[in-house]
């Protein structure tokens, strides 16, 4: 009699040692007597670090102290971070008249405001919102930084800005609710039918109007102090600096790597010239460039401050590593794609607007924020031709008479802040690179 | 009928050749090309009126005469000889020079040797030690390079003993010697015949060359590899050993001394030099190391296996078909790398150690003026240096295109 066996033998587990944190471990930490040996001689030296960071940082710290000579008297061998405490302000606003300090941090909540929507997967038009943020941000950011009377183009601006803040916020809320457009939103309201496209965005744009008269007319009724650009500092002042870099790097940089591809040979030979001289000198000597050369090329009587020297120089400088960013880019598009765009008969600017610089911004993701990185690395640099940005702040609490001679902290906690900032960005581009890859293969 | 059908003459559409001023690609072109001539010549007039206008009501001389004025100031460190008052500012332009080149040749080889160091690490079996190197390239590479200098100049070189209390890095030898006055090393003194020995160098580094190239065109030939590493080190050895020997060991060293207060004798390197030697070497060494693990990881793992089934061991895997494959993707990136290395030593502004963007650019540029000239020359060097180096890397990228076929 044959026996059949009719259920399936349940699969047996990995042996344990394959799975197990044990079979880990001797996977990858003793596999053999060098590598047990290494892996204890690599424990050696962390434990040394780790000890050492945790006995001066943390364990023997001094957290609240009036001085250094009191940070002395509590503890010889362990860091005085009651020091920078004390100038954590400082560290992070400079000398922004204290009273006024909400107002950099509306403008960037604002900011954050502004640009939430971005990350919102159900919002729409996201191009949009994307271009007001570069374009008519800095008009509401600068004024609430700067103050002062507003002119009539002030005025505008500052109204628009506004009004489209606005107009972004209701469009997001209601498309995270509903999945629709603010104008789709606003013509629902009117009639139950369905509307037209032209009578939709005619709403759409009378809506807009009654908020501008709205605002226009707030607006008139209240205005800011001035804070000169000198009490301008801190992690504020970089942030700044950066920020107007990177924004105004990536138009430019994308007109100059496209001027470098050009058929035509002037505007190659040009715009070749301009990213090849800013990449091969260091950032320093194009600062030094812009204090001591700008105020001569201006004409006699204007006078440029330094804050406006620095930023159009690293704007110059970044819009170079920018155009180089954006050419590696536009190489990995095939020719094929450019041939197709011709093919259906699209115009230059439209297969590169269309075709072209989509395909390629994606390539290019972890180079921009590597580039937004590097360029918030070297904005440090400002603070040697005397800016009071963040390196600055930190360097001149050694110099504050209580806390004199207190170097080494503030260089670990600049060091510390960076390096918060710049890794989460890197990882953060890993991470959007891999979800906008649409390559398959592996 | 059907013959007089077939023979008519085939029809020609001949596309209209019509010149149409307005939409004709050749025009515009030109045209676009002569209004972006027009607008950055009217920018660069601009631009230069004003100049001249301002340096005429600020009085400021122009021209490259100041480069033999006597300079009022000496550099603390210096490979040739000079001195306050009677050295050039042409010749402080020179130890700028090549003070930038020595600090960062020195940094291209340590960050270089150490980076590939860290890549090996970092692509190791052991968990624990590619780590480790992870985590030492990321907190490098995510902190301001100026953090870093300034940190190691005042966090680590100014914190050093005194020269009484010395710190001995050979170890009771009393040789290298590190205090906060810089780094003490004894310096070598050729005596008369030492050429000699230096010629026997040169004719073994010749011979070494001759032996592996005849090595390689057997082994092209014959298939049977010629072991050419221990001949070669006999020859660099022996030959110039013999010759140094039978010279009479022409060879002095001068040692330092503690002499009063400070040391005598022998070669110093101020802090501020090896602090940005350190500092340099180390924040290049994290971009090394990526470039090393990127370029060894883009071979593929095929390979690997293929070299393994052909019965290839371990060191020879690596040495034959690994690495020649993933220097093309190393050594472009690599050479960038050390281009801004040297542009990267211009941070010395901030330590004071006397590059040439801190003598020329500042000291200079403070006591003489002559903005234009001084900005203009400071940055033609780093323009010079950076297509030398691109040019090289032309080169050397061809050559591997040669080899790829």
């Amino acid at each position: 009699m044959a026996t059949i066996k009719t259920v399936t033998t349940p699969a047996i587990a990995a042996p344990l040692a394959e799975t197990s944190v044990l079979g880990w471990m001797r996977k990858n930490l003793f596999s053999s007597v060098f590598n047990t040996l290494l892996t204890f001689f690599t424990l050696y030296i962390i434990y040394m670090a780790v000890k050492g960071l945790w006995v001066w940082g943390i364990a023997d710290a001094v957290w609240i102290a009036e001085n250094r000579r009191e940070c002395f008297a509590i503890s010889t061998d362990g860091a005085c971070w009651a020091g920078i405490i004390a100038w954590l302000d400082n560290i992070f606003y400079g000398r922004y008249p204290r009273e006024e300090l909400w107002r950099i941090n509306l403008g960037l909540f604002l900011l954050f405001i502004w640009m939430v929507p971005l990350w919102l997967p159900r919002v729409k038009a996201k191009i949009s919102i994307g271009m007001t943020t570069v374009f008519l941000y800095p008009f509401l950011g600068g004024y609430l930084f700067a103050g002062s009377a507003k002119g009539i183009f002030m005025q505008i601006m500052l109204t628009v800005a506004i009004v489209c803040l606005v107009a972004n916020t209701m469009h997001s809320i209601i498309g995270l609710f509903s999945g629709r457009s603010l104008p789709e939103f606003l013509s629902s309201l009117a009639g139950r039918k369905k509307l037209s496209d032209k009578t939709q965005r005619n709403i759409f744009l009378g809506f807009l109007a009654l908020i501008f008269l709205l605002v226009y007319v707030w607006q008139m009724s209240w205005s800011l102090e001035r804070v000169p650009w000198t009490k301008w500092g801190g992690l504020f002042l970089t942030l700044v600096i950066a920020g107007i870099g990177i924004a105004s790097a990536l138009p430019g940089g994308i007109i100059l790597a496209l001027g470098r591809r050009s058929r035509m040979p002037v505007i190659r030979v040009l715009s070749t010239a301009f990213i090849e001289l800013f990449r091969s000198v260091p950032i320093i000597t194009v600062l030094f460039m812009a204090t001591t050369m700008f105020p001569l090329f201006m004409p006699q009587g204007f006078v440029l401050n330094k804050l406006v020297q620095v930023i159009i120089a690293v704007c110059l400088f970044n819009a170079a590593y920018m155009a180089e960013t954006v050419r590696g880019g536009l190489q990995t598009i095939p020719k094929g794609q450019f041939e197709g765009a011709h093919t259906i008969g699209l115009g230059y600017w439209q297969t590169m607007g269309l075709i072209v610089m989509p395909q390629a911004l994606k390539h290019m993701i972890p180079n921009i924020v590597g580039n937004f990185i590097s360029l918030l690395k070297d904005t440090t640099l400002v603070s040697i031709i005397g800016l009071f940005d963040v390196l600055g702040m930190l360097r001149s609490i050694s110099k504050d008479l209580p806390w004199l001679g207190l170097h080494k902290e503030p260089l670990v906690f600049g060091a510390i802040l960076f390096f918060l900032i710049c890794f989460t960005m890197s990882k953060y581009s890993r991470h959007l690179e891999a979800k906008l890859s649409t390559d398959h293969h592996n | 009928m059907a013959a007089s059908d077939n023979s008519k003459k085939p029809v020609h559409i001949r596309p209209q050749e019509q010149f149409d001023f307005f939409h004709d690609e050749r025009v515009r072109s030109i045209f676009y090309q002569i209004l972006t001539v027009a607008a950055v010549g009217l920018a660069g007039w601009y631009l230069v009126s004003n100049t001249a206008q301002n340096l005429e009501a600020r009085g400021m001389q122009t021209g490259f005469g100041f480069l033999n004025v006597a300079a009022g100031f000496d550099s603390y460190f210096k490979l040739i000889p000079n001195e306050a008052g009677v050295g050039t500012y042409g010749r402080i332009f020179i130890i700028g020079i090549l003070n930038t080149l020595y600090v960062s040749f020195l940094a291209i080889i340590f960050s270089t040797i150490l980076g590939f160091f860290i890549g090996v690490l970092r692509l190791s079996k052991n968990w624990l030690v590619s780590k480790v190197a992870l985590a030492y390239v990321e907190i490098f590479r995510n902190t301001p390079f100026l953090i870093q200098v300034i940190f190691w100049y005042i966090g680590v070189f100014s914190l050093l003993p005194k020269v009484r209390n010395s710190i001995d890095l050979s170890a009771g030898a009393e040789l290298l010697l590190l205090n906060n006055r810089g780094l003490y090393m004894p310096w070598p003194v050729p005596g008369k015949l030492f050429w000699l020995t230096g010629v026997a160098l040169i004719i073994a580094i010749l011979a070494v060359v001759i032996l592996r190239r005849w090595a390689k065109k057997r082994q092209d030939k014959t298939g049977q590899i010629f072991s050419t590493f221990i001949p070669s080190a006999a020859f660099l050895i022996f030959l110039p050993g013999t010759v140094y020997l039978m010279t009479g060991m022409p060879l002095g060293w001068d040692l330092p001394q503690l002499e009063g207060f400070n040391f005598v004798g022998g070669a110093t390197l101020p802090p501020s030099f090896v602090t940005l030697l350190v500092a340099l070497s180390i924040y290049h060494a994290s971009y090394t190391a990526e470039m090393v693990r990127a370029g060894i990881l883009s071979v593929n793992k095929g390979q690997y296996d293929a070299a393994h089934s052909i019965g290839l061991r371990g060191g020879r895997v690596m040495s034959l078909v690994i690495i020649p494959q993933a220097m093309p993707a190393i050594v472009p990136p690599m050479i960038s790398n050390w281009m801004s290395t040297i542009k990267n030593s211009s941070l010395a502004i901030a330590i004071g150690y006397p590059d040439l963007v801190s003598l020329f650019m500042q000291t200079s540029l403070n006591q003489a003026g002559y903005a234009i000239e001084l900005v203009g020359m400071t940055m033609a060097f780093y323009m010079f240096i950076s297509l030398l180096i691109s040019w090289l890397l032309n080169i050397y990228n061809k050559r591997v295109q040669l080899v790829e076929r």
